[in-house]
């Protein structure tokens, strides 16, 4: 019963409400989605960013998922390995020293994997442009997907960029083209 | 300038003599030139000798003096492309054969003393070397050894008596030593991803250097010495 | 038997235990460290050479930038070598504003370190702890600045301006109820003295539950103590200053000894270590932070007392206010010239340290009579500590590295530059 009554519904939608989900699920005992708003549910809700601090909005990042601000509250868990996350904050001044090894730990980090660009230096060199050693801008290095701008961006600055790449994951489809 | 600091010009006249040049400060600093022959001569006698007793050594730092009250900004005419256009900046590298200016490169060295509360400046010209070179002061400070590599791979200053005379702040295979006055800020390399060869590869730096405020010299009769002096200022 | 090689491992410079990008290289024997080669340089930014290209005032963000958790005392070595060049001193209240936040600044420095630290070898709760009260003191930072972190707050001739009278506000929200702003706007109703009393009030308690967490915690003695000494003499040989200076047992302080700013008219002590080991510095950075504590207290009293100005009045160095460019000329003209061309530092050279929360930290300014400094040179702490890494980490563990770069204190924006 529950079946043709979901069933008729209509198409799959990439966003839904959990609160009808809820009922749904209280009512008959099952959903019926998308698997693309589960697969997109699943990233957004655990979105794991690999530690990269290079300089001062490390500080910031750090203040992010410490006390005040908790990113924890958002499914957000700083992993110390590329190989169990699937998101790089690029947090500082990157270096022309440095870019090889950033890439590197670009590369090692599973698919599907987002960038975030944290403050000036790492945006487009900020301050340190006309350095001879530093990289202007990390996206000569890496695929960026969000940039925070700021020097260095404030914590809740960071969340706000955490939130937008939550929404650019959310309209991404891997199944359904 | 302090008593203390009198007496410790009068000491440093009377123990080293000819060999340490007194250089008057403006801001009650004392500051010694050494010649290089007499580095390490001077340097132990400063370290050991009960009446000095300079136990550490703060810093080491090479400086280029090529550009020294030069002002770069000499134009007359208006442009559009801003302060840049009055500042004329020509390379000035010199071969492995040529000989340097004997004041353009020089080492300071900073001390200090915990049983007297003194500090003192020493500096030392490195002459006409190309490349310039120096004989370390690591066996006398050890914690000159990566302030001199620091002045190496910045000034090219090379340290004779070295341990481990590497590059230790620019990257691994830079070329040139960044901090002399001829070496462009913008460098001469940046660094992108080749996605062909699959690596971060250097190439060509494709910047403009650009000049925000041009560098200028300004005579001002409040900070003249001589009126300072008389009272007047 | 066959010979068992040392061999070589590579850590960093992506390790979060590395505090920033420290690459290290270290000869293992099993797991005994025979040698280990520090590669530092990974965040070199040519701080220095920027700094010759701009002028004398726009490089104090630069200072900010350099040991980007003691923000402040870094701008505060740059700013008094300008002014010993131009031979100028701030106002009296801009002296006390400026230790004050100088205490702020090692109080947030020494809790990251604290924070980081635990969490390196081991305890996590410490990094939560401390960073509740950062956020406190960078709140401090903003209300006074503006910026949370670098603050560029400190200039030739005094700090930029007043203490503000009111404390930013949280408001209600969706999120948050009355009762629940209340609570947290509590200490937020005055002004910033306020805000900054009612926090040294609480601090030594927050303090106090570090120390419960820490000094008698068995693991964390096991990980600190005799794990990197290092002898009085030797300390002196390579440079050291500041807390591992003085967990090595020698009373060396520049606060003390050769007095900046109002030190002199503040009553501290100055802790010193016995054994030099990492648990004696812990120890010295721990009473550290309860010293600053009563350092800013006293600032306090004498700041609600003593109104005055806060910057010098000397246009040709400090900026016209807004409101006189209004309706005088000459601070037009003063105001344009500031902000084009900057001024110019007479010629002569001068070095000036201060005790910042590392150690000495310490600035040379060549001048050549430019609006521009034609040599800066930045002594930093943490460059003479690293690179006595080798001989702190010799002959211990494998795990014991991550203690010793703890205790170090190291921040790579400072050591790179």
């Amino acid at each position: 019963m529950g079946l043709t009554s979901a069933a008729e519904a209509g198409p799959p939608r990439a966003s839904h409400s959990p609160e009808a989900a809820g009922d749904s699920l209280q009512k008959n005992g099952f959903v019926v989605t998308s698997v693309d708003a589960v697969m997109n549910w699943a990233r957004t809700g655990s979105l794991w960013p690999m530690t990269f601090g290079l300089a001062c909005c490390a500080v910031e990042m750090m203040q992010a998922g410490a006390s005040r601000y908790d990113l924890d509250r958002f499914g957000i868990i700083f992993r110390p390995s590329p190989r169990q996350s699937d998101c790089m904050i690029v947090a500082g001044t990157l270096t022309n020293k440095m870019a090889p090894a950033l890439r590197k730990v670009y590369d090692q980090m599973p698919e599907p994997r987002w960038v975030v660009s944290m403050g000036s230096c790492a945006n487009g060199g900020g301050y340190y442009h006309y350095s001879y050693a530093v990289v202007r801008g990390c996206d000569r290095i890496v695929p960026v997907d969000v940039y925070v701008p700021g020097c260095p961006p404030t914590a809740e600055a960071l969340i706000y960029g955490l939130m937008q790449l939550q929404n650019k994951i959310r309209r991404t489809s891997t199944i359904s083209r | 300038m302090t008593d203390r600091y009198e007496t410790l010009a009068t000491r440093l006249d009377e123990r080293f003599g000819e060999q340490v040049t007194l250089v008057p400060s403006t801001c009650g600093e004392i500051t010694i030139e050494v010649a290089r022959s007499d580095l390490i001569a001077v340097a132990t006698g400063l370290r050991n000798d009960a009446d000095f007793g300079f136990e550490m050594l703060m810093d080491v730092c090479g400086i280029d003096y090529l550009s020294y009250g030069k002002a770069e900004w000499a134009t007359s005419s208006a442009t559009g492309t801003g302060f840049s256009r009055g500042v004329e900046r020509e390379p000035v590298i010199l071969d492995e054969a040529e000989e340097f200016d004997p004041r353009r490169f020089a080492v300071v060295y900073h001390l200090l003393s915990l049983q007297h509360n003194m500090r003192l400046r020493m500096r030392v010209y490195t002459g006409t070397d190309n490349p310039p070179i120096v004989r370390s002061v690591v066996d006398i400070w050890n914690s000159a050894n990566w302030f001199e590599r620091e002045a190496f791979d910045l000034y090219g200053i090379l340290f004779e008596g070295h341990p481990d005379l590497r590059r230790i702040l620019t990257d691994y295979g830079f070329i040139g030593h960044p901090f002399r006055k001829d070496f462009p800020l913008t460098g001469n390399v940046e660094v992108s991803y080749d996605s062909d060869k699959g690596r971060v590869a250097y190439q060509p730096v494709s910047i403009e250097p650009r000049t925000l405020v041009p560098k200028v010299i300004r005579e001002d009769n409040r900070y003249s010495q001589d009126l300072k002096d008389s009272g007047n200022g | 038997m066959a010979e068992i090689q040392s061999y070589t491992m590579n850590f960093g410079p992506q390790h979060p235990a590395a505090h920033g990008v420290l690459r290290l290289v270290l000869e293992l024997d099993g797991e005994v460290i025979q040698k280990a080669d520090p590669h530092v340089g990974l965040l070199h930014r040519a701080t220095e050479k920027l700094c010759e290209s701009k002028p004398f005032s726009q490089n104090i963000g630069y200072m900010d930038r350099l040991d980007y958790v003691s923000m402040m005392c870094n701008e505060h070595g740059y700013v008094l070598a300008i002014e010993k060049l131009l031979g100028i001193s701030p106002p009296i209240r801009a002296q006390y504003i400026r230790v004050m936040f100088d205490e702020i600044t090692r109080v947030l420095n020494h809790l990251m370190w604290l924070g980081a630290h635990g969490l390196d070898i081991g305890a996590m709760t410490i990094f939560l702890y401390c960073f509740r009260e950062r956020e406190d003191l960078m709140d401090c930072y903003e209300a006074v600045s503006g910026t949370r972190m670098h603050a560029t707050y400190y200039r030739p001739g005094g700090v930029y301006r007043d203490l503000p009278e009111t404390m930013p506000k949280y408001q209600e929200s969706r999120f948050r109820s009355n009762k629940e702003v209340q609570r947290l706007n509590a200490s937020r109703e005055g002004s910033l003295l306020d805000f900054i009393e009612a926090f040294t009030e609480k601090f030594p308690r927050c303090v106090d539950e570090y120390e419960t967490l820490l000094t008698d915690n068995r693991i964390w003695k096991q990980r600190t103590v005799n794990i990197g000494v290092v002898s009085a003499d030797r300390a002196m040989q390579l440079g050291f200053s500041g807390p591992m200076l003085r967990g090595s047992g020698v009373a060396w302080d520049l606060r003390k000894k050769q007095p900046y700013e109002v030190y002199d008219q503040l009553d501290f002590d100055i802790p010193i270590g016995t054994n030099g080991d990492c648990y004696d510095r812990y120890l010295v950075r721990v009473e550290e932070m309860r010293q600053s504590n009563q350092i800013i207290k006293q600032c306090i009293d004498w700041l609600r007392e003593n109104p005055g100005p806060v910057m010098l009045d000397d246009h040709k160095i400090v900026a016209p206010k807004r409101i006189e460019m209004k309706d005088d000329m000459e601070s037009l003209i003063h105001h344009f010239k500031l902000f084009t061309e900057g001024y110019c530092v007479p010629e002569g050279e001068a070095y000036s340290a201060v005790e910042h929360p590392k150690g000495e930290f310490g600035v040379y300014i060549v001048s050549d009579g430019a609006n521009k400094p034609y040599r800066v040179k930045i002594r930093a702490p943490g460059f003479a500590h690293i690179s006595a890494m080798s001989e702190m980490v010799e002959g211990h563990m494998l795990a014991d590295v991550v203690a010793v770069i703890g205790t170090q204190d190291i921040v790579f924006g400072e050591v790179d530059r």
